[in-house]
């Protein structure tokens, strides 16, 4: 019998980080009180135009480019009409006819194997206010009314659920490292709505569309769930129906919101409130020069520079980790290092203290001199952990704060061959133990010995005369 | 009772200067001759208080500029903070505009006192002002006649002489032709000379602010006001500030005058409106310019491509008045539907329904194509049509109305004869032209009839230049209650 | 060809533009939507050598503005033009779950 495919379209809306609106200049931020980031044009008040915020091309000419797509060099933009309460004009300005960006698409990996997902575009519009719902009434913040948005539109590329999620979370990979979005899947500022159908042979199935799917990881349940629906339905000579679904944590299941009319009523049409907008080589020159590394190439960089995978993918996570990171990149630190500082005790810090690296007091010459001092042994991890407060709160160089903690970096061999000695001879079961070919003793020695020196003795240096002394 | 109201602008300004009158008597009298032509219905808001309060405020200032302290009145709509704004409307009967058109904001910043919002058909929609909720104005030449519209209101209450200024809106006619059935000086400058922010809108990018005015100096006087590039509108033009009136008074020798063929078919103009028009083309050619007929590719469509655009922004620009933010809402609805549907259906009228629903129709599914996308089209081979003829000829002339203004009553059950009556306004629309209207002469039962004039895109001073011509060779009366 | 729509075409123009039709409106309209839909058709017939388009006689390109905040209003301000409001939110009947 012959296995049923799955085809997988995605349509992802993304609110811009901008600090005012696409078409009006009250500001973008909509956790405060209630119509409090709103004036007339968000309103639609009578009489009302609409501008155009210099931010939202840019942003959005910065997404079309990293989206390898072609730019529609003199777009305009269109009106889309609906009546809805929570849409204040009774029309919402999209594009539809000249997206900024068409015809460009998004590397993925699903396991070691690489696909391209075409994008077939990606556009700019307005997000439409907030409504809250309690038994008869609902109620309208339009603070969110007018949020700019970009939408990205793929083609029907993707034939797994594994696909879809790599693609969902590339793309926000990609968003966040340019600064395009915040991208929280689950506060609403990124959305995603999963076209999905099935089918035995190379005719397309009846899409299904499941809207506003809050993580990626429900994304891969939702598709799983709704192709085994409907192959349940088809293997029961059921029809699928065109429809709207959306997905049901608890239940994990997909549950129908509307049955789809034949092609909504749209009717689109150019906004003549905004003249031609030009996009000219000047701009998307200076725009280009915005985009930063990207997760892909800062992925390739780490793990060249001998950071495992496993470490390279935690950082690339946490996209202020990553950049600080990318500071050093041509630095001739040790990498590895610096990275293991960043996710381990610099890491824990942060979050105790509930703060971000730029505003501690680690300036970049402390924390290549941190590095290099690890990698030369001056100092050991307990005495990193001893002075790390000190190193995100004072203004003093490393080898200040190391000096007021009273810490003496024991280098000196001679020093450290009377403390070893005296070790030694307080310890001489280990040392028969060695001997007789027990060489875990000598852990047990070392950890001696450093009680001893209070943790300020090289322990490279310790490991290599405990071995030499041992072996006489 | 005084009569400066009866001096010219500038004549004002001089007894103002000289402190020989002060604001406060202008505004008085502005009303009292409001109140003794209450039948004209010229006014749907009259904002008395303020206006008394701001004329005394004025007292202490410095007379400024020529508009100083003078009552100005403004179509409803155009939106006025604190004061209410209707569109003649049941839908926004209560409305009270929070922010001031930015039209109002360059007439207020030249201390011009506002005396209330002038009646018109609801929404503009409509040639006659009958469509207004509030019930049609009056012509002041024959009350038994429309004042045209959809600015009737503005018209009326210059051609009364209820107060110097007023400004209008044009969409497809509506400064140029009341103007003309009331015997005024109307202006529709260029799309994109003068801001809309603040005019409710109609058709988006038909729809244009301008100066009504008794004469022609006036009008570009007021006009050199409203102009401007204004962020706020991004359809507004950079174009640079002139001043309009520089031209009037020059020798129109040499002038190259076009006139279309279309605009002189007999099957669509009326015989006395014609007769005027063929005197006005015999006295320019007398003074040395040339008058030549041609012909405008697709004008003829005109009529078809605004019932279809215009309808169709019509239909879009007026969702948003749904009972939810502001503006009429019908009482405990049963669902969001009902809200919708009732609030719509009882607040808007009988013309702005038709033309909702069929802008509607005409924008849905295969229709956007096969009849939006088209009018487009036919719509930029106008635009072509006239700049080919603006490479030729300096101005376009013709009539701005059929005939002269017709009885009240008359027409209104007809959903054609509406657009019919504003076929030769329409084209200038169309192709974003400045086309403006100064009186010609009068017909049957001494009613005024318009000359048209439009120029090419921002050509408002060459434009003035023939009209006070025209005016000043005419030398018309004006002033109905001085014929009679 | 009628000349007169069918009261289901009147009804679906009306459900387009939200708009509460009577019955003695369905029968006006019928006649009224009818004739201006006749007189549009005439577009059909006009022959073009060109398809270029003028959706507004604008020359100038869209002049952006940078992204620097404005005034806004108060709340207060608003809800006095709501209909109906409840606190600092605007209030309608519970809309359909879309």
């Amino acid at each position: 019998m012959a296995e049923y495919k799955k085809t997988i379209g995605i349509e992802i809306h993304t609110e811009l980080k901008t600090k005012t609106k696409i078409y009006s200049n009250s500001v973008n931020g909509y956790g405060k009180t209630a119509n409090s980031n709103v004036n007339v044009v968000d309103l639609g008040y009578p009489g009302t135009l609409p501008t155009l915020n210099m931010e939202v091309i840019r942003l959005a000419l910065k997404a079309a480019l990293i989206l390898n797509c072609e730019i529609n060099r003199d777009m305009h933009f269109d009106r889309k009409n609906y009546f809805y309460p929570d849409l204040p004009k009774g029309y919402q300005i999209t594009q539809a006819e000249t997206p900024i960006g068409v015809n460009g698409y998004v590397e993925i990996e699903v396991n070691g194997e690489k696909k391209k997902i075409r994008i077939h575009d990606i556009h700019i519009e307005e997000d439409t206010c907030k409504s809250i719902h309690y038994k008869h009434h609902s109620f309208l913040d339009f603070n969110r009314a007018g949020v700019p948005l970009v939408e990205i539109v793929t083609e029907a590329d993707m034939h797994s659920s594994e696909e879809a999620m790599a693609y969902v979370e590339k793309l926000r990979e990609l968003f966040l490292y340019a600064d395009i979005s915040d991208c929280k899947i689950e506060e609403g500022s990124m959305r995603c709505d999963v076209n999905i159908s099935v089918s035995k042979t190379s005719e397309l199935g009846t899409r299904a569309e499941i809207k506003n799917i809050g993580s990626i990881s429900n994304i891969g349940r939702a598709i799983e769930k709704e192709a085994a629906r409907q192959i349940a339905l088809i293997e029961n000579g059921k029809e699928v129906e065109f429809a709207t679904y959306r997905y049901d944590e608890k239940q994990d299941e997909t549950v129908i919101m509307r049955v789809k009319e034949a092609g909504n009523d749209y009717r689109y049409f150019p906004e003549p409130d905004i003249p031609f907008v030009e996009i000219d080589d000047e701009l998307i020159a200076e725009v280009k020069k915005t985009i930063p590394m990207l997760a892909g190439e800062r992925r390739e960089r780490y793990v060249a520079a001998g950071i495992s995978l496993l470490n390279a993918n935690k950082i690339i996570q946490n996209r202020n980790l990553s950049n600080y990171l990318n500071k050093f990149l041509d630095s001739g630190i040790n990498l590895v290092i610096a990275s293991n500082l960043l996710l381990g005790d610099i890491s824990a810090y942060l979050n105790k203290m509930g703060t971000e690296l730029e505003n501690t007091k680690l300036t970049d010459e402390k924390f290549i001199d941190l590095v290099q001092k690890l990698d030369k042994g001056d100092i050991n991890s307990k005495v990193f952990k001893d002075i790390l407060d000190d190193v995100m709160e004072k203004d003093t160089t490393i080898d200040e704060i190391i000096a007021s903690k009273g810490i003496k970096i024991i280098n000196d061999p001679s020093a450290l061959k009377t403390i070893i000695s005296n070790v030694l001879e307080s310890n001489s079961a280990s040392v028969t133990d060695y001997k007789n070919g027990n060489t875990r003793a000598i852990k047990f020695l070392m950890g001696q010995i450093m009680k001893e020196t209070k943790g300020s003795a090289n322990p490279e240096l310790v490991n290599k005369l405990l071995e030499e002394e041992l072996n006489k | 009772m005084s009569k400066y109201l009866d001096l010219s602008i500038v004549e004002i300004n001089k007894l103002l200067k000289e402190k020989k009158i002060k604001p406060l008597d202008l505004v008085l009298e502005a009303f009292d001759r409001i109140e003794e032509r209450k039948d004209l219905n010229a006014f749907i808001t009259l904002d008395k208080e303020r206006a008394i309060m701001k004329a005394k405020e004025l007292e202490d200032k410095e007379v400024d500029n020529l508009f100083f302290g003078i009552p100005i009145a403004v179509k409803d709509n155009i939106v006025t903070k604190d004061l209410r704004t209707t569109c003649a409307s049941h839908i926004l009967d209560n409305f009270i505009p929070i922010y001031d058109a930015t039209v109002v904001e360059k007439i207020n910043d030249c201390h011009m006192i506002i005396v209330g919002k002038t009646n018109m058909d609801e929404f503009a929609m409509g040639s006659t002002s009958q469509t207004s909720y509030f019930g049609a104005p009056h012509n002041p030449w024959d009350v038994q006649k429309v004042a045209g519209g959809s600015s009737g209101g503005s018209a009326a209450c210059i051609s009364a002489r209820l107060v110097p200024l007023a400004l209008g809106s044009d969409t497809g006619g509506s400064i140029r032709q009341p103007s003309s059935y009331c015997g005024i000086v109307g202006m529709k400058p260029t799309y994109g000379r003068v801001s809309r922010y603040g005019l409710v809108a109609f058709g988006s990018s038909l729809d244009q602010i301008g100066p009504m005015t008794r004469n022609v100096y006036e009008n570009a006087l007021l006009l050199n006001v409203l102009v401007g590039r204004d962020d706020r509108d991004l359809t507004s033009s950079h174009k640079e500030k002139e001043d309009f009136t520089r031209l009037i008074g020059e020798d129109i020798k040499g002038m190259r005058i076009a006139v279309p063929n279309f605009f002189v078919k007999e099957d669509i103009v009326s015989s006395e409106v014609l007769n005027k028009l063929h005197e006005v083309i015999e006295l320019l050619e007398k003074n040395g310019a040339t008058v030549e007929y041609v012909d405008i590719d697709y004008i003829e469509n005109a009529v078809t491509l605004y019932q279809i655009i215009a309808m169709g922004e019509a239909s879009s620009n007026l969702a948003r008045f749904d009972g939810v933010r502001y503006g009429y809402s019908v009482e405990d609805p049963k669902g969001i539907d009902e809200l919708y549907a009732l609030t719509r259906g009882n607040g808007f009228g009988d013309e702005v329904k038709r033309r909702i629903m069929v802008g509607s129709y005409l924008l849905s599914g295969e229709n956007a194509k096969i009849y939006y996308n088209k009018a487009l089209q036919i719509r930029e081979a106008i635009r072509e049509s006239f700049l080919k003829v603006f490479e030729k000829y300096d101005l376009i002339i013709g009539p701005n109305a059929t005939t002269t203004a017709y009885n009240l009553g008359e027409g209104l059950d007809d959903p054609l004869k509406t657009f019919l009556d504003d076929i030769l306004v329409i084209p200038v629309n169309m192709a974003g032209l400045p086309g403006m209207n100064v009186p010609m002469g009068f017909g049957e039962g001494h009613l005024p009839i318009g000359l048209q004039i439009i120029g090419n895109r921002f050509d408002e001073a060459l434009m003035y230049k023939l009209a006070s011509f025209v005016e000043k060779e005419l030398d018309l009366e004006l002033n109905p209650l001085e014929v009679r | 060809m009628s000349d007169r729509l069918t009261k289901q075409e009147v009804l679906h123009v009306a459900r387009l533009a939200r708009i509460n039709v009577t019955e003695e409106e369905i029968e006006k309209y019928q006649v009224q939507l009818k004739q201006l839909l006749d007189d549009v058709d005439k577009i059909k017939e006009v022959k073009l050598t060109n398809e270029d388009r003028l959706i507004a006689p604008v020359e100038e390109k869209t002049v952006c503005r940078e992204d620097e905040q404005g005034e806004m209003l108060d709340p207060e301000e608003i809800m006095k033009n709501v209909p109906s409001s409840n606190g600092n939110f605007v209030e309608v009947p519970v809309m359909i779950n879309e």
